[in-house]
């Protein structure tokens, strides 16, 4: 395994340098590579700085961070569950902290861009700890436990299109795109209001990631091998919506990348998390940069939103993961 | 050493225990048996903590589980529950080397010591030629010797089994039996949740069997098996013989 996912690990990075340069030069106004260079080192020669400092740049590396945390995030929630069908999405995190960045925008019109972070951590924690107290009280199968997810998405769904059709006014036009899932007009005050919190909480995951690989024997096996499972699965949880509704609060309910990535990294260096992490991290850190930098590319003036290149892109490509794949997931 | 239960108290809604008091000893191969729903399994998980008490105390190596670091038990006892969960894409080498988790840190760094009992309960269980292959495409008996593997290099003095021959055909159910044997002939005590009297006869030393949540009788199989235990236990009659074979008590319905 070590050979293969250093292999795996290398080819990844080297792909999501690749795919930033692009983004970097990709969209209305291309720009060179050695203008990209010379930009970003101070290098003498000819530069576009506007364009890059104040525009690309924030935005390529919030798709990476932001990539990168929604497929840690999947991780976990899939471990958690013990569900090849979880995701934050799946389980009504995405959603609930969607409801309450909307619900705060609607409330306080005014209010500062570094509040909306913790206002989406609020709505996602309260959704994950409704149902984990569920949980708690009664105990269910981790099958259950992802339908209660659903229901409880759907139903903060239905207060999102709620809001939006009762207040379709010029100002909400902007939420919706970000519902979609997208980068659009973000720029360094979005990325500095998330980025210290989703580098230091991806750190802790790939951390723990033995945890995980305990916690996915069951909740018996893992407190027979020693592990303090409500304790663990708590703290293990708390991690997962903190990176999805963190995430969510700056590029919007990208819901497919958390779904895909672990399985892609899955299938690339197996089931072990120490490996499977870091390469589901990469791999959605990939997936957002591409569909961001595609969605400008396809239409130029008018921006595809990344969630809806991800989902057309990414799904394909999960059917034939799916497909392909044998008995493995079927726990 | 020794396993000792004093006064339990647990189970779920609708169904626990009767207050049990038990001393298992060291060294034995202890079978419970008993009819579907009393209490068998309820029992094994309470000893192996997967289950509160509500009250009792299970006392292992004279120490109270409860005033315990989980941790700390998990070096003493080893579990297998009845349905083990086969994770995604993992190999049998890795599942054995959760086993090791109990004597690592929270990271699960492997140290030679690990590598080395990895190693040997693959010997054990005859699975070292398939050690890369992943658990998921193992055939019913092998999977339950990778499981079985993984609670031997937990290197614990106790084994806690519940049905390991649930869903195995004959052959893997007394290969994996022999094992659970030989394990008990090198000095670790076994208590294991069996269905089959008969299987239960020819292997335990000692025999606890439940009725109702509460143990019905216990001792060596030869004076625990007869006619009046399983028609006031199973409510049916039936003849007790000897098997020819194992000269061991085997039970016909009549």
């Amino acid at each position: 395994m070590s050979l293969r996912f250093g292999i795996t690990l290398t080819a990844l990075t080297l792909l999501c340098i690749l795919a930033s340069v692009w983004s970097i030069s990709a969209g209305a106004v291309q720009i060179s590579t050695a203008e990209i260079i010379n930009t970003l080192f101070n290098l003498d020669g000819p530069k576009q700085e506007y364009i890059i400092n104040r525009s690309r740049l924030p935005r390529t590396l919030l798709a990476l961070v932001t990539g990168g945390a929604l497929a840690l995030s999947g991780a976990i929630i899939q471990a958690l569950l013990r569900n090849p069908l979880a995701s934050p999405k799946i389980i009504g995190i995405n959603s609930g902290a969607a409801l309450a960045v909307l619900l705060g925008t609607l409330f306080f019109p005014d209010i500062a861009l570094r509040w909306l972070p913790v206002i989406a951590a609020i709505g996602a924690i309260a959704v994950a700890v409704f149902i984990f107290a569920l949980a708690e009280l009664r105990p269910i199968s981790p099958a259950r436990l992802a339908l209660v997810g659903i229901a409880v998405g759907f139903t903060c769904d239905a207060g999102v299109d709620y809001i939006l059709v009762t207040a379709s006014t010029y100002e909400f036009s902007a939420p919706l795109v970000w519902l979609t899932g997208s980068l659009w007009a973000r720029g360094w005050s979005h990325l500095n209001a998330v980025w210290p919190a989703l580098i230091a909480l991806s750190a802790l995951c790939l951390l723990l990631s033995f945890r995980l690989d305990l916690i996915r024997l069951g909740a018996a096996q893992a407190t027979g091998l020693g592990m303090n499972v409500r304790l663990e699965r708590l703290i293990l949880l708390g991690l997962a919506t903190l990176l999805a509704a963190l995430s969510v609060s700056v590029v919007g309910v990208l819901g497919f990348v958390g779904l895909m990535s672990p399985h892609i990294a899955r299938k690339l260096v197996g089931g072990v998390h120490r490996g499977m992490l870091p390469v589901a991290m990469l791999t959605g850190m990939l997936l957002v940069v591409l569909a961001d930098a595609t969605g400008r590319v396809i239409l130029p003036p008018i921006e595809v939103s990344a969630g809806i290149l991800t989902a057309i892109f990414g799904a394909p490509f999960f059917i034939f993961i799916l497909l392909t794949s044998r008995s493995e997931d079927e726990t | 050493m020794s396993i000792v239960l004093k006064n339990i108290n647990a189970g779920y809604k609708g169904f626990r225990l009767k207050e049990i008091s038990l001393k298992i000893e060291t060294g034995s191969f202890t079978a419970l048996i008993g009819p579907n729903g009393c209490g068998k399994s309820t029992l094994l998980k309470t000893i192996a903590r997967i289950l509160p008490t509500a009250g009792g105390a299970v006392e292992i190596a004279g120490k109270n589980i409860k005033s315990e670091r989980t941790k700390a038990v998990a070096r003493k006892v080893a579990v297998l529950p009845q349905h083990p969960v086969v994770p995604p894409g993992i190999s049998v080498q890795q599942l054995v080397g959760y086993g090791r988790a109990p004597h690592q840190n929270l990271l699960g760094f492997k140290t030679a010591k690990d590598h080395e009992m990895i190693e040997h309960a693959l010997k054990t269980v005859s699975l070292i030629d398939l050690r890369h292959k992943l658990v998921a495409e193992l055939s019913g008996g092998q999977r339950q010797r990778a499981f079985v593997a993984m609670s031997i290099a937990q290197d614990t003095p106790y084994l806690l089994f519940d049905e390991p021959t649930s869903f195995l055909d004959i052959r893997y159910q007394y290969e994996v039996l022999d094992l659970l044997r030989d394990l008990n002939n090198k000095g670790r005590t076994c208590v294991v949740v069996l269905h089959d009297i008969a299987q239960a006869a020819r292997y335990a030393t000692d025999l606890v069997v439940m009725k109702d949540g509460a143990i019905h009788s216990r001792g060596t199989p030869k004076t625990v098996i007869t006619p009046q235990t399983v028609e006031q236990v199973y409510e049916i009659k039936a003849r007790v013989y000897q098997d020819p074979v194992s000269n061991t008590a085997v039970v016909s319905p009549l």
